[in-house]
């Protein structure tokens, strides 16, 4: 019975995907690949079942099958979408096979910047970048004559003006969701402040003079925004600024074609985009790169991976980002950036750090989330509450086997 | 019971219940048909602030077009006609067509012609309807204003939804779990329920608080505990095709242990078990109110407890069985948690899609694409409490809340 | 019935709760006494990732998993005793809040667990007696109108329960979220900017308002169904005594349904304990938490894969107990029943 359900599930995927002339090479080998599912993911896997035989998994839970998944023998998908956090996993239970006799076969197109490498292997291939810069409303600056911010106090006048003009309803925005998003804006800020995260041996260190400014800031910041700021997480933000309730926001770049919907939007060409504010006067962006990739199984056979590694790379090529680049900021060789990209390469260029990714981090990044926004509702002092992210930090990396 | 004086109501308690009863329809239903609403419109109206644009969609009318009030008033009425149909005449309808006597082939032959004609009528012969009405108003002076559209709406979303992003696939999905959860549980539930309804030693009582307790676990860490498990299913099966005592049997399925993560059967069980608890306190109750005499007659004739099940108690059953059922096809219908951990993108069912709407970079198309199929799910809810809320009320009488 | 016999009748049903509810729980209590993780070391190693335009390459000291020989990261397992229980509970601070230096109740309900604790016994008995109140009322309310409209009014009542709870929740949300109507129609009677989600308590209410809401059209149902099966004769001499229609509710109706108002109640106590949904539905966790909510934290993996498998299955068998506390008087009664029909 079991049989039967499996074979009527294959033979139906297969009947239903399309095998178009899109894709360079006709697959014949089964594959499966698992990702998150947001509109680069969707627009890279389209590609890949151009080439027929081809089932995705665009998962809300993928972090927590990926793992599982990978580890299984015969592993149960092929190809598995990564970003910097998500790839930590797979390395740590050698889950993942290197790239780089595939890549010499095959991938020719790849650009070294895409290319992750780890104690010289390349474990993963990077296909965008994204991280979070300065989206502003134009016509209100203009209006009010006030110049593009360029660190956060810079903002907060600005902030001040906006307000007392009265022309938005709250002049800032930020994703400060409990949980996840309001521990990167404080990772963020922090790292803009340079603070060091960890001492020796995984340590924490963030009960540190910049870890008291970071919060202070944040707080300070918060008095702008729309009070229910802790329950904002980016596409929150992004209906706020579409629908002309805010005047600026820290927001992820991957967000910045959505304010040139006409369906959606209502401050079409109205959003200028500008580097990420630094944290003190002169200091780099307060913002990290982050970057989404594919990786190929470890479990499977050869000749699976021959086939996931070709697939893989007909989807991350120059006609896919080329036909979607609105989606990211692809690092794939022939696209060209837009205006709507500014944003990053000032960023970069201003040296933003990448996002310090690790199992360590990992843990530290639950504690920031699930401590700070004890001191955004006034429970605790800045000092307490970098405290007990110290102490849950601890209670968590003994358990993991980091601390001992 | 007779008019008599004291029963005829003052006038205070009259208003008040009428009162109350108007708060609590508009209390219920409110929610939901204000996510109906923003189903039809385009993002820029179905998010706006200010009601008056949500409900007649100003950008949406200027856009896509929208109703007349003609188009309203005709609409209302059709579906109060399909209320009505089906609240009075599903039961007569769906035993006119068993088959052989078979009332389960019935039911299923009369939701099929329900759906397609109301489908037709909905797509097809209303708007028709429609149509000629308008162009006959629109010759008249004044009520051609009733011809006029005035609320904008858009099939869009659910064009995107249905067609684009192949949520048909997830219905059939949703459907195989839900039957399958409903016939194992009721299956497995009615035995179980009749033998407990029939014992009096201890075992079966500390087996029901067992059962109560096992409720009180939360799904989370359950489901949790079964992905790793799922995932290496084929590891952890392996003995069991190899030892030959049993191996036979297990090759009679397949030549390999499979992998039970993606398999609908599998996400079957784990619901099945996770509502044996409130099956079971349900059925058992509903088996107490069956006088023990009519199967203890029955086993006097030389029947066997099993014999005296099918002849006496399952002629009986039904409508603690289709109130069960009601309830055990909700939570396989409503699952969120088991089926979004458990199966994958080729097996996933309706909820668990709607939230992958609600990623991590949605846009507001994708919100208002999750509302319209948050709506078209809940349709085939409706359909089965329209139907079945007699049944409802009348299982509950004679079952659970007697015991 | 002989044991035989009630074994075929009941097997099946516990077969399946045996194998996918009593194993689970029988492991998860055994893991909330032991901790397993992987073995680290510390390497130097080289990374590169990738910049915009450009690659950005550092040397650092990475801690790393050390590998079997078998290629598979080597885990160690400790018994950690009660260590798990601790570190959630944190007897010292609850020592130190209530010294003193401390701040008592405030201090206590610092710590997260005290603090999900709160919510969780104030939502679900706050819950408790709305859900039996107002299941109470529209049932009474239904049975005192013409037969003719009961139908359409059963079902519209039945809504809020029978809709998917997820999307009933976030119908919610969008009504009373920051721009919802249902804000802004607040707003204009207070005829002030309120925001209903950034303070605790009108969270606090919003969410018990909507389990009131879910869950009502049950305890409805139940007792409408309850009321159709009042004895007329009972009723009928009750009139003739000449009982008010207080009197009537009060030493017929009631004790007639008291039974169904012990189911409902066994059955509300379940669910409300494990309140989840709202949480999640209404993004509350800056403000308040609950108990499963604690759980599911530490249970789902981080996007750096790491999860306490420990700490979560000591939350989950704390949330065990208390929901087993809480049933004690029902379980009582329904013991006393058992023996009397014995």
């Amino acid at each position: 019975m079991m049989k039967s359900i499996t074979a009527a599930l294959l033979l139906s995927a297969a009947t239903a995907l399309p095998a178009h002339a899109a894709c360079a090479f006709k697959n014949t080998v089964p594959l499966k690949t698992i990702s998150a599912g947001f509109q680069a993911w969707k627009s890279v896997t389209s590609a890949m079942q151009e080439c027929g035989n081809v089932q995705s998994d665009m998962d809300q839970n993928f972090q927590e099958k990926e793992p599982a998944a990978l580890a299984a023998n015969p592993a149960l998908y092929q190809i598995a979408g990564v970003a910097n956090e998500t790839l930590v996993p797979l390395l740590n239970d050698g889950t993942i096979r290197p790239l780089d006799a595939l890549i010499k076969k095959y991938g020719g197109q790849l650009q070294s910047n895409q290319l992750i490498k780890i104690n010289g292997k390349t474990m993963a291939i990077a296909m965008d970048v994204n991280l979070e810069n300065l989206m502003y409303r134009k016509d209100i600056f203009e209006k009010l004559n006030i110049a593009v911010p360029k660190n956060y106090d810079e903002v907060l006048d600005a902030a001040k003006k906006i307000q007392k003009s009265g022309l938005v309803q709250y002049p800032l925005g930020a994703t400060y969701q409990s949980g996840w998003n309001i521990a990167n804006e404080f990772v963020n800020l922090y790292l803009g402040f340079d603070g060091k995260l960890f001492g020796d041996h995984n340590e924490p260190a963030i009960k540190s003079e910049a870890g008291v400014k970071t919060l202070k800031m944040m707080k300070a910041l918060s008095q702008y925004m729309d009070p229910e700021y802790l329950t904002a997480d980016s596409t929150y933000v992004q209906r706020q600024l579409q629908e002309g309730k805010i005047a600026m926001s820290n927001l992820w770049a991957s967000r910045a074609g959505a304010m040139e919907n006409k369906q959606e939007s209502q401050v079409v060409g109205k959003i200028g985009m500008a580097a990420a504010p630094s944290a003190y006067p002169g200091g780099k962006p307060a913002t990290a790169v982050w970057w989404d990739g594919i990786t190929i199984a470890k479990n499977i056979t050869d000749e699976q991976a021959d086939a996931a590694f070709r697939v893989a790379m007909e989807g991350i090529d120059t006609e896919m980002a080329k036909a979607n680049s609105e989606d990211v900021i692809w690092l794939i060789k022939g696209y060209e950036p837009g205006p709507l990209a500014e944003g990053v390469a000032a960023s970069a260029d201003a040296g933003a750090p990448p996002y310090p990714a690790s199992t360590a981090m990992g843990v530290m990044q639950t504690a920031i989330g699930n401590g700070v926004p004890d001191f955004m509702t006034g429970k605790k002092s800045a000092e307490a509450t970098l405290a007990s992210i110290e102490d849950d930090y601890r209670t968590g990396a003994k358990e993991k086997g980091l601390l001992q | 019971m007779n008019d008599t004086a004291v029963l005829r109501q003052p006038f205070v308690l009259r208003f008040a219940t009428v009162g109350f009863i108007v708060f609590w329809t508009i209390l219920a239903a409110f929610p939901l048909l204000w996510i109906t609403l923003m189903s039809f419109k385009l993002p820029i109206d179905a998010f706006a602030s200010d009601p008056l644009r949500v409900i007649f969609g100003f950008t949406t009318l200027r856009e896509r077009g929208g109703l007349s009030v003609t188009a309203l008033v005709l609409g209302a009425f059709a579906l109060w006609l399909a209320y009505h149909g089906a609240e009075h005449h599903g039961r007569r309808f769906a035993r006119y067509l068993a088959l052989g006597g078979r009332e389960w082939l019935g039911w299923l032959l009369a939701a099929l012609v329900y759906v397609i004609a109301l489908i037709l009528g909905l797509f097809w012969i209303l708007p028709a309807i429609v149509r000629v009405v308008e162009a006959i108003l629109s010759h008249i002076p004044v009520l051609d204003y009733l011809a006029r559209p005035m609320m904008g709406l858009t099939m869009q979303n659910y064009r995107a939804v249905w067609i684009g992003y192949r949520f048909y696939d997830n219905f059939i999905n949703s459907m195989i779990v839900t039957t399958g959860t409903v016939v194992i549980s009721l299956t497995v539930g009615t035995l179980a329920g009749y033998g407990l309804a029939r014992t009096r030693s201890n075992v079966a009582f500390w087996l029901l608080i067992a059962a109560l307790i096992f409720r009180a676990l939360p799904h989370s860490v359950l489901v949790t505990g079964y992905l790793p498990v799922f995932i290496h299913s084929r590891e952890f099966l392996a003995p069991l095709w190899n030892w030959h005592a049993t191996a036979w049997f297990f090759h009679l399925f397949s030549d390999q242990p499979p992998t039970l993560y993606g398999q609908p059967l599998a996400v079957i069980m784990v619901l099945v078990s996770i509502n044996q608890p409130f099956t079971i306190w349900m059925l058992r109750s509903f088996f107490m109110n069956i006088p023990a005499e009519l199967d203890e007659a029955a086993r006097v004739d030389g029947c066997s407890h099993l014999g005296a099940f099918r002849r006496v108690i399952m002629p009986v059953m039904w409508p603690g069985v289709i109130t069960t059922g009601l309830f055990s096809f909700l939570l396989a219908y409503n699952d969120y948690l088991v089926c979004s951990l458990l199966l994958d993108a080729q097996s996933q069912t309706m909820v668990p899609a709607i939230t992958s709407f609600f990623n991590r970079e949605t846009t507001t198309t994708d919100q208002v694409q999750a509302v319209a199929a948050a709506v078209s799910i809940t349709a085939p809810l409706f359909l089965l409490v329209i139907v079945f809320q007699k049944q409802i009320v009348s299982g509950l009488t004679q079952g659970a809340v007697k015991g | 019935m002989k044991p035989r016999i009630f074994l075929f009748f009941v097997g099946p049903s516990l077969f399946l709760m045996t194998l996918f509810i009593a194993v689970p729980l029988v492991s998860v209590f055994v893991q909330s006494f032991f901790v397993t993780h992987q073995v680290f070391h510390e390497v130097t190693t080289k990374s590169c990732s990738p910049g915009f335009m450009k690659q950005t390459c550092t040397e650092s000291t990475r801690t790393e998993p050390v590998l079997g020989p078998d290629g598979v990261p080597k885990t160690e397992t400790h018994f950690v005793g009660l260590g798990s229980y601790r570190s959630l509970l944190k007897p010292a601070a609850v020592k130190a809040a209530f010294s003193a230096a401390g701040n008592g109740i405030g201090d206590l309900l610092n710590i997260d667990f005290y603090r999900a604790l709160r919510f969780t016994l104030t939502f679900t008995l706050v819950t408790l007696p709305l859900v039996i109140g107002f299941g109470m009322l529209t049932a009474l309310a239904l049975n005192n109108v013409t037969q003719a409209v009961r139908g359409p009014l059963i079902f519209t009542f039945l809504l809020p329960f029978i809709i998917t709870p997820i999307i009933g929740a976030l119908a919610m949300r969008w009504l009373f979220v920051g721009n919802g109507i249902m804000a802004d129609a607040l707003n204009g009677l207070l005829s002030q900017h309120f925001a209903i989600l950034a303070h605790g308590w009108s969270l606090e209410l919003l969410m018990l308002f909507f389990r009131v809401w879910y869950v009502a059209p049950f305890a409805f149902v139940i007792f409408y169904a309850g009321l159709q099966t009042v004895d007329r004769d009972v009723m009928e001499s009750a009139i003739v005594d000449g009982a008010s229609r207080v009197e009537r509710l009060r030493y017929v109706i009631i004790p007639h349904l008291a039974p169904l108002i012990t189911f409902v109640a066994l059955i509300h106590l379940m669910d409300a304990y494990r309140v989840f949904e709202e949480i999640i539905g209404f993004s509350s966790q800056a403000h308040r938490i609950s108990l499963q909510w604690l759980t599911y934290d530490l249970l789902v993996p981080d996007s750096s894969g790491n999860r306490a498998i420990s700490r979560a299955s000591a939350s989950s068998m704390l949330t065990l107990i208390g929901i087993v506390i809480l049933l004690i008087p029902l379980l009582r009664r329904a013991w006393r029943e058992h023996l009397g029909r014995g």
